[in-house]
């Protein structure tokens, strides 16, 4: 019950106080963005804010664990309470974000400190203009992560699907789109490494396969990566690099033409169809589920040690392993912690995302959520880059440099929403349409 | 005294009877098997009857708690949401009471002009939908500043509580009488004595009852919940829904079901008792 005092006492004071609170959360930011505001600064700032409520995905026990285990006492010893905020949809706290600000509520005077995202969902705060700023280079853990522009590598921590990440957020982990075979139900020679042994592999074995419906992005990502294997001009992924407007919707349309007229065909070899209309899971516990019944013998989904964790807390068959697929065309990714404009919190929301991208909490995530590391290991003294390096859950079937020479980059965010449309409309709702006619008409709808 | 009850009763049942009576007892515990035994497994995996590998197994191997493990752990935030659920469930059925009982003898007693349009009106709540009035209020909310705040999700859930309470205290206070207070009266008691030793004694078990649903419906709106605690507030209907939104059900997920049903199987055998043995036995024996 003292905490509903609390909480009660601290509505009545936020409200009465607001505009006070205001300017000064504005001249924090100011002065922490032009570079006046040092880290002292910040650290003790964060002490007088005392909370930060970081909402995220709470779909992951071993997160939410890990959360609390780790991150909690670490920002203790900084003075500050962290209040995780478990969401089932990063985008209630997009809408909760701007429904906020909205109605008026400015710097210092919102309820979301720090938000893990990435693709759309930044694209869209950022098209809103409700980030904190440009802050993750003038954190002093930006020095683990690789920000020169002649480095190829760092192309990952400057774009987000395709957007320009600004610096308004910062990286926090990387993701890899990988598939895993249930060894126990297909031989090793079955196991397809291109989308035609894997056609060739369901006229044989039909329904054993599905993939995530789009529009959730696992889905998405799936048939982006059947878009780059098919791609007309055979460069893969390099064409999905530009924003609609600078490729147009009629290239786009030839561009991906191929890909779907691929999924169209597979329809009818996936899980259920029997020549007809087939089941997508709607995200990646039911596609789990799937797995662990034996009901598809593949589960694809980003999750570069998804089959060590599963492994770990049965979500996953016994004879789980990966395999490389589609071959040179695996996409990759990082996703990111951001700081809404009107974060209640700004200082001990930089203390947090500090935190989070430090070499400790780096190690300690990989090694007790599996979930990759978002910094560079190139960037880290040799020491630091061991321990990242031990305590990866390490992989089955396939190793690292395999994983490693088939990666490919996401698509542009704004031809996501023109891709997903266009699959809903051709292969759910089974147009007739030409694939040109659908793509115009969804590349007109976005625009407007 | 329950107990010869049942004997009675199984001796009256024709055999055709009982069976249909199993058939329905199967149908109200039946889903409550698979919950109970997924709430232990490890790997549970179609087309194996029990699961392939117990939590008991796994437990020393994980370093995660696992399944019940997990539950009870403050990381499940099983403990918070019971608490808050209880809490706010606790406050709004006073706040109800405090409203719904004058409210509803005036309902119940008094004559006026468009009273039949009032009562109409008062249960319009159940007929908006709930998603309409939680957005609605969001908006209003956050600009209070109560977003976020027990305050705010207290006073959303009066609104689907007020209508119910209302009619039941109304039944109630229909039912009364002014025969026994104007007795009292005759006899000499003065009002504070009447509302003291007379009406609210013989109101008892219809409140208690109408304390209990409100009690009951409170502790299971998720939306509202959901909606002005920005969830910030976990309380076991919010906690419940992020945990199986996914579609499946974990052993964890399974445990937290379990735990999700057991206030309102205490409230339904507590109010089995009170409502029968003592409030009756209080407000109509003597």
């Amino acid at each position: 019950m003292r905490s509903t005092s609390k909480y009660l006492a601290a509505a009545l004071v936020m409200y009465g106080t607001a505009a006070f609170a205001d300017e000064q959360a504005e001249q924090f930011r100011d002065a922490f963005l032009d570079g006046s505001a040092g880290w002292e600064d910040v650290r003790a700032r964060a002490k007088d804010e005392g909370t930060v409520n970081l909402y995220y995905w709470g779909g992951n026990d071993v997160l939410n664990v890990w959360m609390d285990r780790v991150v909690a006492p670490a920002m203790e010893a900084e003075g500050v309470k962290l209040n995780p905020v478990r969401i089932t949809g990063t985008k209630d706290a997009i809408d909760l974000v701007l429904a906020e600000k909205n109605s008026g509520k400015g710097v210092g005077d919102g309820s979301v400190d720090a938000i893990w995202l990435n693709g759309e969902n930044f694209a869209t705060l950022k098209r809103q203009d409700a980030l904190f700023g440009s802050f993750a280079q003038l954190l002093p853990n930006a020095a683990n992560i690789e920000w020169d522009q002649s480095d190829s590598r760092s192309l990952l921590n400057f774009r987000d699907f395709g957007v320009e990440t600004e610096g308004k957020e910062m990286p926090w982990s990387g993701e890899q789109y990988v598939c895993a075979v249930n060894a126990a139900r297909v031989e090793a020679g079955d196991v397809p490494s291109t989308f035609e042994e894997l056609r060739a592999y369901l006229e044989k074995n039909p329904g054993k396969f599905t993939y995530i419906k789009p529009p959730h992005y696992l889905g998405n990502t799936f048939v982006q990566a059947a878009i780059y294997a098919h791609n007309p001009d055979g460069n893969g992924a390099e064409a999905f690099q530009s924003s609609l407007d600078e490729i147009g919707a009629a290239e786009l349309a030839r561009l991906i033409t191929p890909g779907l007229e691929y999924l169209k065909g597979l329809e009818p070899l996936l899980l259920d169809a029997n020549g007809g209309k087939p089941r997508y899971p709607e995200d990646n516990a039911a596609l789990d589920g799937l797995f662990l019944n034996g009901e598809v013998n593949f589960n694809c989904k980003f999750g570069l040690y998804a089959v060590a964790t599963g492994l770990a807390t049965g979500t996953y068959p016994e004879k789980a392993q990966e395999f490389i697929f589609p071959k040179g065309n695996m996409i990759k990714n990082k996703n990111y912690l951001a700081i809404p404009a009107n974060a209640p919190n700004p200082a001990a929301a930089l203390v947090l995302v500090d935190y989070m991208t430090s070499v400790d909490a780096q190690v300690s995530k990989l090694k007790n959520v599996g979930m990759p590391a978002g910094i560079d290991p190139w960037k880290l003294s040799d020491e630091d880059a061991a321990a990242l390096a031990e305590a990866s859950p390490g992989h089955t079937g396939v190793n690292q440099a395999e994983l490693d020479a088939n990666t490919a980059p996401d698509t542009n965010a704004t031809l996501v929403d023109v891709i997903e449309a266009t699959w809903l409309d051709y292969i759910e709702r089974g147009s007739d349409a030409p694939i040109a006619d659908i793509v115009a008409r969804a590349a007109e709808n976005l625009n407007k | 005294m329950a107990f010869k009850n049942v004997q009675s009763l199984s001796e009256r049942l024709s055999p055709f009877q009982k069976f249909y009576l199993i058939v329905i007892a199967g149908f109200i515990l039946g889903p409550f098997i698979p919950l109970l035994i997924q709430s232990f497994a490890f790997r549970w995996a179609w087309p194996d009857l029990l699961p392939s590998t117990w939590w008991l197994e796994q437990r020393d191997k994980s370093m995660l708690p696992l399944a019940w493990d997990y539950v009870f752990s403050p990381y499940s935030r099983v403990w918070e949401a019971t608490v808050n659920t209880v809490f706010i469930g606790s406050v709004v059925t006073v706040i109800c009471l405090a409203i719904c009982l004058p409210a509803a003898r005036v309902l119940a007693r008094e004559r006026f002009r468009g009273k039949s349009a009032f009562e109409f009106f008062l249960s319009l709540p159940l007929i908006v939908p709930e998603a309409a009035i939680g957005i609605a209020l969001l908006m209003i909310f956050i600009r209070l500043g109560l977003a976020g705040s027990y305050v705010g999700i207290i006073i959303a859930h009066l609104i689907p509580t007020i209508p119910y309470m209302v009619r039941m205290l109304t039944a109630v206070y229909q039912g009364l009488g002014r025969d026994f207070e104007e007795q009292a009266m005759i006899l000499g008691a003065n009002r504070r004595q009447i509302l003291w030793r007379v009406t609210l004694p013989m109101l008892l078990p219809g409140v208690v009852a109408g304390a209990l649903f409100t009690f009951l419906v409170s502790t299971n709106i998720f939306l509202l919940t959901f909606f002005l605690g920005q969830g910030q507030i976990v309380t076991l209907p919010t906690l419940l829904f992020s945990k199986i939104s996914g579609g499946t059900l974990d052993a964890s997920a399974a445990g937290i079901t379990l735990i999700v049903t057991l206030p309102g199987i205490i409230l339904l055998i507590l109010s089995e008792r009170f409502i029968k043995e003592e409030a009756f036995g209080k407000g109509f024996g003597n």
